[in-house]
């Protein structure tokens, strides 16, 4: 079955408009990033002064850039953790022979589809601190009057799940179909044995979802920590006071509000190299556990 | 394969030739073509619709051979970036209207030219324009930028909260002891949930300093010899941080986020008074369902007389490769246009802003405007109060955009609670001198 190009320079020439377009919008910004890094550079002219590692060292002695370190992480762990268990408990539950199951699953792949400006409007207006409907019934409930344009925390946790909310969908779908894929007379045959539902569930249904598992893990980090600057910009621009300033926020504040371009690089040197190494860690960590087929 | 790609050489081709034609005929009708200027602005709102429909359009019916393209490019932020970029592109708008934050920045440009360069005296009377206006956007005793959205802050208040409260409607608070006392009686009363609140934080600060006539920055706020240090972490502006987060804490204060955010607290009756920029006039006395009055920012006790600040933006000719005579030609056209009393006096009327000529304040005293419309004269009154000393001209900070964000973030983290009034400012001034100092040294 293998075919044959009848000329040798065929196959490269076909290739090229995919080479041509890593090249121009992946290789050169990425190569011309490291170049920049290296300079101090002024942002009418785009000349500079070369300053070695100096950018390097200043983003990482700043308090400013440490604590956006720190809230990322923070940040990333609550989506990844909430968005998992929450979609998988859905998922489980939309995949049960319901009537009209077929309209639930659409239903919940909506907030995917939503683009993160819109999201981070819908959730902006819901917990806006003075007619928010989601204020009021907190108030309602707590008596407490909660403003998240003054609590760091509070902003934080209602990021979160604004962007774990945002993810769902996506993760419903993957977990749905992984579900579909489990073996039923698996789950009979260990029924059978007397296994309760947890044990049925975590024993024989969860280890079979473990490669989808792992797989929306990775696309989760990246997601928290790349995808959700949108959501970030339209509901709190990175505060209260900080609060909320994840390292891209940081970074679209130091390249495209300040035009400091070398610091700006510098940073997104620095997080291709974090979130590369968190990736690789991933697989090394949690990749051992996954059962494939 | 071959037909193929054949086929898909052939039309692409083709498309180039029709391509070239379609350049070629571009250029010919270019001759008789209107001359056309792009000017970018980050008025969004109610003023969007000034600026593109009454003075765009105005303009443009006014000058047939003329055509004034305005193009939103979001906040005040986003366009000086964007405006910057397209400098270091080699193509930039003709006019880009910037905030007055970016004045440092536009002047260390090297892509501007100063407005009194390209205007012949006798096309435009600047002498006309209200001094405060013109002190500010002069360095040096130069005018660089075209004057058009200046505003400053003062404060609303709600004056059917104020009755409730057993207060009297037409007395806005004067001082800070009144803003707590008053605000104790909204509170305890239940005519609001809160007392007060503000956009604009640290804008607000920049404007507790030229009210007392305090420097913000060294070398004469920056106007004497680029600033190198900041000196908003000085005993003053911890007295205002320490107020203003004390209010917080008595729940007398509810933040409510950077620029026009908090607007709809106020709005809502949530919130009894709001410091807020003079732009808002119009809009929240269209939206507000309860009676709105003004009054003059509240003033410290016991702190020496300044006078409030001007904010807004003006509007800078970019230099741009091959600029024919007759786009120059048109952009002295439009800036004559915006300066008659009629437009300035419309633009002030849908908006808020500084009707920035005198002769466009005396029409709109001919026409009773004031009278019908006193919220609308508060700001002008305040304004012309008070000494005029380089803090009340505002100060110009290289990175202001950047500062500006530092400093908002730090008032945050003392209202909060999770810094003290002192600790936010000195981290924000350590900040923001790093950020003056690599200024500096690029741009030498």
């Amino acid at each position: 079955m293998e075919g044959r190009f009848p000329e040798r320079g065929l196959p490269y020439l076909l290739l090229l408009p995919s080479i041509a377009v890593i090249a121009l919008f992946l290789l050169y910004p990425s190569a011309e990033a490291l170049r920049l890094s290296l300079y101090e550079l002024s942002p009418f002219t785009g000349q500079g002064r070369f300053v070695g590692l100096a950018n390097f060292r200043e983003v990482l002695s700043s308090e400013i850039y440490r604590r956006s370190l720190g809230v990322s992480l923070v940040f990333a762990l609550g989506v990844v953790v909430l968005g998992l268990s929450l979609s998988l408990g859905i998922a489980v539950l939309a995949s049960l022979p319901l009537r009209g199951a077929g309209v639930y699953r659409t239903v919940l792949l909506w907030p995917y589809a939503l683009s993160p400006a819109v999201a981070g409007t819908i959730w902006a207006l819901l917990f806006d601190p003075s007619t928010g409907p989601a204020t009021v019934l907190l108030r309602g409930v707590t008596g407490a009057s909660p403003n998240w344009m003054m609590s760091g925390g509070y902003a934080l946790a209602v990021t979160v799940v604004a962007a774990a909310w945002k993810i769902l969908g996506f993760n419903i779908v993957f977990f749905l179909a992984g579900l579909q894929a489990v073996p039923r007379d698996l789950q009979e045959a260990a029924r059978v044995d007397g296994a309760g539902a947890g044990a049925v569930f975590w024993r024989v249904t969860f280890p079979i979802l473990s490669p989808i598992t792992f797989f929306l893990f990775v696309m989760n980090s990246l997601y928290a920590f790349f995808e959700v600057f949108g959501l970030i910009d339209v509901m709190t621009q990175g505060g209260p006071g900080g609060a909320t300033e994840i390292l891209v926020y940081r970074l679209y504040q130091d390249a495209f509000i300040a035009t400091r371009w070398g610091i700006a690089s510098a940073q997104s040197i620095l997080l291709f190299v974090m979130v590369g190494a968190l990736t690789l860690l991933q697989f090394r960590l949690a990749g051992r556990r996954v059962v494939y087929g | 394969m071959t037909p193929c790609v054949s086929a898909a050489r052939w039309t692409f081709a083709r498309v180039v030739v029709l391509m070239l034609a379609l350049a070629g005929l571009g250029g010919e009708a270019e001759a008789q073509a209107p001359v056309k200027i792009t000017l970018w602005h980050a008025m969004g709102g109610a003023r969007y619709d000034a600026i593109t429909k009454e003075i765009a359009a105005g303009f443009n019916k006014a000058h047939p051979r003329y055509v004034l393209e305005p193009l939103y490019s979001g906040s005040y932020g986003e366009t000086v970036t964007k405006a910057i970029a397209a400098i270091r592109a080699g193509d930039p708008p003709h006019i880009v209207q910037v905030f007055e934050v970016g004045t440092q920045t536009m002047l260390d440009s090297g892509a501007i030219i100063p407005v009194t360069d390209l205007v012949k005296p006798g096309d435009i009377d600047f002498g006309d324009y209200i001094e405060p206006i013109l002190n500010y956007y002069q360095v040096g005793g130069k005018l660089y930028s075209m004057p058009f959205n200046s505003s400053t802050a003062i404060i609303y208040y709600n004056k059917d909260v104020f009755q409730k409260a057993g207060l009297d409607p037409d007395r806005p608070p004067a001082t800070y002891q009144d803003v707590e006392a008053m605000g104790r009686k909204i509170v305890a009363s239940g005519a609001a949930r809160h007392a007060i609140t503000f956009g604009w934080p640290s804008w607000m600060l920049e404007q507790a300093h030229a009210m007392h006539n305090r420097p913000y920055a060294d070398r004469d706020n920056g106007r004497g010899g680029r600033a190198t240090r900041v000196l908003f972490n000085e005993p003053f502006g911890v007295e205002v941080l320490s107020r203003w987060t004390r209010w917080a804490g008595e729940k007398l204060l509810a933040y409510g986020g950077r620029e026009y955010a908090p607007n709809k607290a106020f709005l809502a009756g949530e919130v009894a008074m709001l410091m807020q920029s003079t732009s808002q006039v119009t809009t929240i006395e269209k939206a507000a369902r309860f009676r709105v009055g003004t009054g003059f920012l509240p003033r410290i006790e016991g702190q020496p007389a300044g006078k409030s600040v001007i904010g807004g933006a003006s509007l800078w000719v970019l230099r741009g490769p091959g600029r024919s005579p007759e786009e120059l030609d048109a952009i002295v056209k439009f800036f004559k246009f915006i300066a008659q009393p009629e437009e300035t006096a419309k633009w002030h009327m849908s908006t808020g802003y500084f009707p920035a000529t005198r002769t466009a304040v005396a029409l709109l005293r001919q026409q009773e405007w004031f009278l019908k419309n006193p919220n609308h004269e508060t700001a002008f009154k305040q304004i012309q109060e008070g000494p005029d000393t380089p803090n009340t001209r505002g100060v110009l900070l290289g990175n202001f955009v950047q500062i500006r964000n530092i400093t908002d973030s730090a008032i945050e983290k003392a209202l909060s609670g999770r810094l003290s009034p002192k600790e936010a400012l000195d981290e924000a001034a350590r900040e923001a001198n790093r950020l003056l100092d690599e200024y500096n040294r690029i741009h030498k």
